[in-house]
């Protein structure tokens, strides 16, 4: 009767992975299969009535699929579900947990410029966008998270002497350094609640200008 | 604090939110998100929502996990020591609830008395992360 058996073993690690609140589904190939399954993704607005197919990831083969427009909305929460198909056999919808784009994203270090004097450096920090879609508005992380705070570090690369400071707002000067001196910088962003590291940046250096 | 229920939610939130089946229905977020409340209604429903975890929810969120329960527990006092804090506004008229903010908590009741008592707590449980986003954005 072309009606499918559900005894296809089961997507596995279904899971939203998020940098940004860039949000894309992802998983695992069923046990014992490989590249030769397809799949279907639903997705739901939590509290919402209704499981919506999402299109574009159809009968496919890979294994993610990117529904950060789906999840754009931060003050909701989601849920997505994933079937795979396989010579006329089938598994079960198999759901990710609940996914809270705000507290389940990770974030990116900030951007960071450095720029000199004879004593001073000067380092300005910018946190990352929001994922956005092509026609969408440019939304800065710090929209999003009002508490957000930069963790920064500056090394002396003479002394390998390290100072830590933590400031709210993008910028910071760093006075009564040595002349010619080259200093390495590094950031991350610190939200306290909900609980964000980005992880620290990489290191920007730059020489303080020698005494004239 | 906040801070406390968030890390202590946050311990707790992948085995409560397992145990809350029903996927398409909210107690806070039907059918509006808290959200879409006004400013001028944030207090009432911040204090009337405070009671209602303290004198309905947490009573009936007893599992068989006792860290879990330890959490729960740890969660309550939190929330008795912030009802206090919120209670003195509302003393001080500094609370007032108009028509959207009265409506929008009758909403909440009637969706939590909407399903058995059991699964409403539990529900609600899971969903402290929308109060808590939800406060820490309005703040």
């Amino acid at each position: 009767s072309g009606e499918l058996s559900c005894s296809l073993p089961n997507p596995r690690n279904v899971h939203f992975e998020s940098v940004n609140m860039k949000n894309v589904l992802r998983w695992s190939a069923p046990e014992g299969t490989g590249g030769e399954v397809l799949y279907k993704v639903k997705y739901l607005v939590y509290g919402v009535g209704k499981w919506i197919r999402k299109p574009e990831c159809r009968n496919i083969n890979r294994t993610w699929c990117d529904l950060s427009s789906e999840t754009s909305d931060y003050e909701e929460q989601y849920y997505a579900s994933v079937k795979a198909f396989l010579n006329g056999m089938c598994s079960d919808w198999i759901e990710t947990t609940r996914f809270n784009p705000l507290t389940d994203t990770k974030i990116d270090p900030p951007m960071v410029s450095v720029s000199s004097t004879e004593r001073s450096i000067s380092i300005t920090l910018t946190a990352p966008e929001k994922w956005r879609s092509p026609e969408g508005e440019s939304v800065s992380l710090l929209q999003v998270y009002p508490g957000l705070q930069y963790n920064v570090s500056v090394l002396n690369k003479k002394t390998k002497k390290r100072w830590f400071f933590s400031v709210s707002n993008n910028t910071l000067i760093v006075p009564r350094l040595e002349p010619g001196t080259a200093y390495c910088v590094s950031a991350e962003i610190y939200v306290t609640t909900p609980l964000l590291h980005s992880g620290f940046s990489k290191e920007y250096c730059i020489a303080t200008l020698k005494d004239k | 604090s906040v801070t406390e229920i968030r890390s202590g939610f946050t311990a707790i939130k992948a085995n409560i939110q397992a145990r809350d089946p029903v996927r398409t229905l909210s107690i806070l977020s039907y059918p509006h998100s808290l959200h879409k409340v006004q400013s001028s209604g944030r207090c009432c429903i911040a204090h009337n929502l405070f009671n209602f975890y303290v004198d309905k929810v947490f009573k009936h969120c007893k599992t068989e996990d006792s860290y879990i329960n330890r959490k729960i527990s740890s969660i309550a006092n939190s929330f008795l020591s912030m009802k206090r804090k919120l209670g003195q506004c509302h003393e001080e008229n500094k609370c007032m609830c108009g028509q959207e903010s009265t409506e929008k908590f009758k909403q909440i009741l009637a969706n939590y008395e909407g399903l058995n008592v059991t699964s409403a707590a539990i529900k609600s449980l899971g969903e402290l992360d929308i109060l808590l986003d939800w406060m820490e954005k309005s703040r």
